[in-house]
Formats: C-alpha cells, sequence, structure tokens
C-alpha cells in the first residue's frame, strides 16, 4: 500500500471531492483560515505513508479508545490506515515476544524515520518496578524507542503531563514523556481523553508538511489549543452579560447560562472541545450542562475541585480564625503596653515633643 | 401504579437567543463582495468558528435569503452550496454521513470551489471517454 | 511551576496566608487604636446647632468652599476612582463569588461590559491622580514612599485584573494568577499602610466631629 494518499482513498472510493470537503472541515477544526483547507488537501493527498510506533504505559485506554472510536469510520480512520501502525498492544493480533519483534522489527527498518505516540504516564518509582512489559519498565522502553524516532506525540494528558497518576501524592513516582526525552521534537495532545481530531490533525500536519504543527508553550498545537473553551463557548455572552445557573436544575441551568459559579474551568482551559465537539459533533461537556473540568491542563486534577469557581479559595481557609484570634490577641497586648508607657510618662512627667507628634 | 402519578415535569430547554454576534458578518461579508468584484479574489468565513447560536445562524439565514441555485453534493455525507439572495454568497453546509453539520461556511466567490472540477480529475474522466469510445 | 499550579497556589495557600495576615492585623490595629483611651472631659459641653459626630462623618465627604476650585484632581479624581474601585469590587461577579463564599453574603452582578468600562474610567482617574501628585511641587514635598508604595499595590490588582479580562500581554491564567496575587499583597500591606483608612475612616470623623461638638464648633 505504498504512493500517495489520494490514490489509496480513490480505491477505497473515496472522492477528491469527498477528500476536500473533509480537508475543509479538518481546518475549520483547526482555526485555520478556510483557504488552507485546500492547501492541505493538496499537500496531503501526495503524501506517503509513515511507520508508527504505539507505546501504552500508566493508562486506561481511554486515549486509544478515543481515537479508534472517532465519529464515522471513514477518512478520519482511513488517515490513521494511512500510517503504518506496526506496534500497538490494544490492537494488534501479535502478543508476546511476536509483538516485542514487530516493535523491534519496525524500529530497525525505519530507525530516525518513525513516529512514536505514547499514552500513559511513565512510573519513576522504585526504578519504574510499577508498570512493565515484557519484564522491562516503561522508562527503559521509552528511552529505547524514543531514541530512534522522528517525534514523539504524546497522547492524553498522562503522556503530556502525568495526569491522573501523577496527581497528589504521586505514589508511582509518575512523569509525563517530556520529563524523560530532552532531544526530540515531542508534541502534547492532552485531554482525558483527548480529541481524536486533534490526532487526526497532527497526523494530517505531519503527512503534509513533514513537520509537527506550530506548539505553544505546554507543547500543544496551537491551532486546536490556542484559545480557551471559554473564549470559544456559546454560553460565553451569558457571563458577559452576567448571567450564571446557580445550581444545576435551576431556572438560569434550564435557561442554557453560563457555568462559570458551578466550577467551569473554561476561562483557563485550552482545548477545541467548544468548536469540534464530541461523538461526531453531537454535543460537549457545557452543551450538555457541565462546566469543563480543564482535563488538558497540567495538574488540572489537583486544581482545587471541579465544582469550586475560579474565584473562590482552592482550599478552605484554614489560619483566618487562628489569625484573628492572634490578631485580637496583639493589639490587646500593644494597648496594655501602651497605657503602661503612657501612665510611666505621666508618673515621670514627660514632656511631649515635635518628634513625638510626627511618629 | 401509573407512570403519570410521578410528578416529574418536562421543560424544553429554552433556545439561547440572540448573541449580537451575526451583524458584523454583513459587514465583512460586504467587504468580501467588493473584493470579488474589484479583483476576483475568493473568500469565505467559517461559521462554526465562531460562537453563533443557532438563532444567529437563522438570523443569518432569513437576512441572505435563498438565491436561484443549491448544488447539492453526496460525498460522504451530503453537503449543500446554497446561493443566496446575494448572488456570489454562497451558504456551504457540510454534514457527516449521520447527518450532523460538520462544518459550515459562507463562501464569496462567483463558483464555489467545491464545484469546479480538479485537472486531474479531468483527465481521468478523458482516459475514460477515450477508452468508452474505443470500444465503440 | 506551572501557570496552573501558580493559580491553584494563589487560589489557595496564597489566599489562606493573606487573608490570615489581613484579618490578624486589621483586628490588631483597631483594637490598639480604639483602646488608646482619652482623659475624661470634665468641662460641660456646649451645644451649637450641626455640631455632632455624625455630621462631621458627612460634611468631610464635602469639599469645603472654595476647595474643589484650588483642587479639582484631589476631588473630583478621588471621589472617580474610590467610586470605581467599589463597583469593580463589589459589582462584578467572580468577585461576589468570593465575598459569597467567605462570608455568606451575596447580591446581584453588573454586567460585565459596564465593569469593564468602569474599570478603565478609575484607572484613568488613578493615573491623573498620580500625575497630579508628581506634578504639584507641594503634594510631591510631602509625598513619602509609603504614598507612592500605596498608589501601587491599589492600582496593580485594577491593571491585572482588567489585562486578564481582556486577555493582554500574559495568558489568562498567568494573568489572573498575578492579579489574585496583587489583591493578596494589597490585603497583606492594608492593615499596616495608610490604606488603613479603609476602616478607620468614618470612625476618626465622628471622633473629631465629637470632640469639636463638646466645643460647640461644628466642623
Amino acid at each position: 500500500m505504498q504512493g500517495p494518499l489520494i490514490d489509496t482513498l480513490a480505491r477505497r472510493g473515496v472522492t477528491r471531492r469527498t477528500f476536500l470537503k473533509y480537508c475543509a472541515t479538518l481546518a475549520s477544526m483547526m482555526a485555520l483560515p478556510p483557504s488552507v483547507g485546500r492547501a492541505m488537501a493538496e499537500a496531503m493527498a501526495a503524501a506517503k505513508r509513515p511507520s508508527v510506533i504505539w507505546l501504552p504505559f500508566q493508562e486506561c485506554t481511554g486515549c486509544t479508545e478515543s481515537i479508534t472510536r472517532s465519529h464515522s469510520p471513514t477518512i478520519e480512520g482511513m488517515i490513521f490506515d494511512m500510517v503504518s501502525l506496526d506496534y500497538q498492544e490494544t490492537l494488534m493480533a501479535a502478543a508476546g515476544h511476536q509483538a516485542e519483534e514487530a516493535r523491534h522489527a519496525a524500529m530497525k527498518e525505519n530507525h530516525g524515520k518513525y513516529l512514536l505516540i505514547v499514552d500513559g504516564s511513565i512510573p519513576l518509582g522504585i526504578d519504574g518496578a510499577y508498570s512493565c512489559i515484557g519484564g522491562r519498565s516503561n522508562l527503559d522502553i521509552l528511552k529505547e524507542a524514543a531514541e530512534g524516532a522522528a517525534a514523539i506525540v504524546a497522547m492524553g494528558s498522562c503522556a503530556s503531563f502525568g495526569g491522573i497518576p501523577k496527581a497528589n501524592p504521586n505514589p508511582t513516582g509518575a512523569v509525563s514523556v517530556s520529563d524523560i526525552v530532552k532531544d526530540k521534537p515531542i508534541v502534547n495532545i492532552p485531554g482525558c481523553p483527548p480529541i481524536p481530531v486533534v490526532m487526526t490533525g497532527v497526523l494530517a500536519h505531519y503527512l503534509t508538511f513533514g513537520s509537527l504543527p506550530e506548539l505553544d508553550a505546554q507543547g500543544r498545537p496551537k491551532a486546536f489549543f490556542g484559545e480557551t473553551i471559554h473564549d470559544r463557548c456559546y454560553r460565553r455572552p451569558f457571563y458577559d452579560q452576567g448571567k450564571f445557573a446557580k445550581t444545576f436544575d435551576d431556572e438560569g441551568a434550564r435557561q442554557g447560562w453560563c457555568l462559570f459559579e458551578l466550577g467551569c474551568k473554561g476561562p483557563v482551559t485550552h482545548n477545541a472541545c467548544a468548536t469540534v465537539k464530541w461523538n461526531g459533533g453531537t454535543s460537549w461537556p457545557v452543551e450538555s450542562g457541565h462546566g469543563c473540568i480543564g482535563c488538558s491542563e497540567p495538574d488540572f486534577w489537583d486544581g482545587g475541585g471541579f465544582y469550586k469557581a475560579l474565584s473562590v479559595p482552592a482550599d478552605p481557609l484554614k489560619i483566618g480564625a487562628a489569625a484573628a484570634v492572634a490578631g485580637a490577641a496583639a493589639g490587646v497586648a500593644v494597648s496594655f503596653a501602651n497605657r503602661a508607657k503612657k501612665k510611666a510618662a505621666k508618673a515621670a512627667h514627660e514632656t511631649t515633643t515635635l518628634d513625638d507628634l510626627e511618629k | 401504579m401509573s407512570l403519570d402519578a410521578i410528578p416529574i415535569h418536562l421543560i424544553p430547554p429554552g433556545e439561547p437567543g440572540l448573541t449580537g454576534n451575526a451583524p458584523p458578518l454583513l459587514h465583512e461579508l460586504l467587504e468580501m463582495v467588493n473584493r470579488l468584484l474589484a479583483s476576483g479574489e475568493t473568500a469565505a468565513i467559517d461559521l462554526s468558528a465562531l460562537p453563533l447560536t443557532p438563532a444567529d445562524l437563522d438570523w443569518l439565514r432569513e437576512r441572505l435569503g435563498e438565491g436561484e441555485i443549491a448544488v447539492t453534493l453526496l460525498a460522504n455525507g451530503e453537503s449543500t452550496l446554497a446561493e443566496t439572495g446575494c448572488p456570489g454568497i454562497w451558504w456551504v453546509t457540510h454534514h457527516n454521513e449521520q447527518g450532523v453539520v460538520t462544518s459550515q461556511f459562507l463562501e464569496v466567490a462567483f463558483v464555489p470551489e467545491l464545484v469546479k472540477a480538479h485537472p486531474d480529475d479531468v483527465a481521468l474522466g478523458r482516459d475514460h471517454l477515450e477508452s468508452m469510445m474505443a470500444d465503440l | 511551576m506551572n501557570e496552573l499550579q501558580f493559580l491553584t497556589w494563589v487560589r489557595g495557600p496564597g489566599l489562606d496566608i493573606a487573608v490570615g495576615i489581613f484579618l490578624l492585623g486589621v483586628l490588631w490595629r483597631l483594637i490598639e487604636i480604639y483602646s488608646l483611651g482619652r482623659k475624661k472631659d470634665l468641662a460641660a459641653p456646649r451645644h451649637a446647632a450641626g455640631a455632632s459626630g455624625l455630621h462631621t462623618v458627612f460634611r468631610r465627604s464635602l469639599p469645603p468652599q472654595g476647595m474643589l476650585k484650588r483642587s479639582p484632581v484631589s476631588y473630583i479624581g478621588g471621589y472617580i476612582f474610590h467610586i470605581g474601585l467599589a463597583i469593580v469590587v463589589f459589582g462584578f461577579a467572580p468577585h461576589i463569588l468570593l465575598i459569597k463564599n467567605l462570608t455568606g453574603l451575596s447580591w446581584p452582578a453588573l454586567p460585565s461590559q459596564f465593569v469593564d468600562m468602569v474599570a478603565v474610567v478609575t484607572m484613568a482617574a488613578m493615573v491623573v491622580v498620580l500625575v497630579d501628585r508628581i506634578n504639584k511641587p507641594v503634594k510631591r514635598f510631602l509625598s513619602t514612599f509609603e504614598d507612592w508604595f500605596t498608589w501601587a499595590v491599589t492600582f496593580l490588582p485594577v491593571l491585572t485584573g482588567w489585562m486578564a479580562v481582556q486577555h493582554l500581554l500574559l495568558p489568562y491564567t498567568t494573568m489572573l494568577a498575578l492579579h489574585i496575587l496583587s489583591v493578596e499583597i494589597l490585603l497583606v500591606v492594608l492593615p499596616f499602610t495608610k490604606l488603613f483608612h479603609a476602616f478607620t475612616l468614618f470612625g476618626s470623623r465622628w471622633y473629631n466631629g465629637r470632640i469639636n461638638a463638646r466645643r460647640g464648633v461644628p466642623v
């Protein structure tokens, strides 16, 4: 199955217009101007098939579910088919030594050229013993596979930022891919799970231009993570008007008002849910009436609670009462000291000077 | 006990109203149409990338009206490319196979890009025509 | 520390510490000031119309005759930025939510565009007042480090808050964290600087008015 992508697609009955239409939608989702869709279609139509190795570490397979069950088994699935997925534990038929051999063969054959996808975080505690595959620690496998990779895609919040395994108190010593690999281009696709089309978008970009898309400071593709949920939210006008749902079943909630007061983390979360939506464009968390939990941001799990508004304290104020008591005690103590001083001054017939008044 | 005895009242969700984000688009369209007339430059507005409510889209659709021609493309779900009441402005809607709208554009062009046949495809068509004629 | 961890810190431990120091300082200073006491005035009180503590509280809010013309910036600018600060602090929905969370009190919010406009007007007034302080030789002479410092810690929360809402300069998350941090700095320094007038203003006016009323002088 070599040759340009458009030929492979044509053999499967996908016409150029179908592909153009898909690229227009993909460009729209990547918040690229409509003209880029055509350029992308042209470039991608001629692209060749890269080798991909997918390594699962401390993960829940949610990321794999997300991409493999992306809405229609059509072009998205086909573009995913376009890559030569040489190792993916969950999807591959081979098991045991055969699977390991397939990985080694692919790594050797495409050394320096393959794309490495990682989902899950890497535990460093007790020499990585918390998560091993075939008797080798995740750390060991990642280092080996990263060495010959052209680029690495960290799929999901765990691989990107450590995710839930890294949540306080981080019992396994989990870290992200970018904490370990420093000498390869890494693109983070966070989300719990990540949006499937982001994966396709990155693949499309890689196929089209042979490079990773433009990334933000957190290593995320700017096209999808450039703006916050809040800025793209269809409920944003209600925030500006000061109309908020106060509970999940009040009049405001029924009217579809802003969920800020119910703990929505939209203002500080960079992701594309508001425009791309989920389940084939059916809906997304805020549309279904629940605030954003901020799953594509680092350490979202320890962000002070999903149902606490961003403007309220992340933790209950603990020292307030003690501080008030201490302040009152200090005030009383100082006032006694002042009175004693006054009394002493009076007894000694001290006079008031200009300096005293200027104090 | 019948279900009616349970006091559950279904309240249909209220439709979020107009946000005021639609009217500025008309100004943008005017600018694009001027450019099309002056230099033939085509342009498009990506409606799905903008914070528009269904009410906003209805408002826009109502203002722009319906034109004489509409093209239906059956490719990976239906797509409609309908000219609006203002010739040169096309309302392009892409659906997926489940019928869900995947993207919507307002395209300003004499003919929408997607309608035109690609030279490679035309060449394939010519080959087909030639082989068909050779068989006659 | 990434930006979200920074935000979580200022929303959590940072706020805890700031509110703690604020409460400690306020109670300390209020008790210290009000327990100073005063020798009993044995003279018979005189009476004059309009002389009382309450009268002074209100009267001192109005410029004395001729003063508005002599230093309009101090009065008009001062009024605008104090009222503006009150509107921004108590009218913006996220602020009300914080107050509700801390005290249980809540009231309807103002539209965020209006609060946004008020914030701009407030900052403009504060800048004008600052420029006036720099330009007028007498004001400059009377100004100490504390005056410049308290102006800055009052101005920064408005500026960072407005910039966060407007998405200027830094990502919203970082700006929001800086905004909360600047408010925490304000909370910490408020009890120990001249900003404490927020608490002592009406008390001292009433006190002065009361003493002078005993002497039969409306002030």
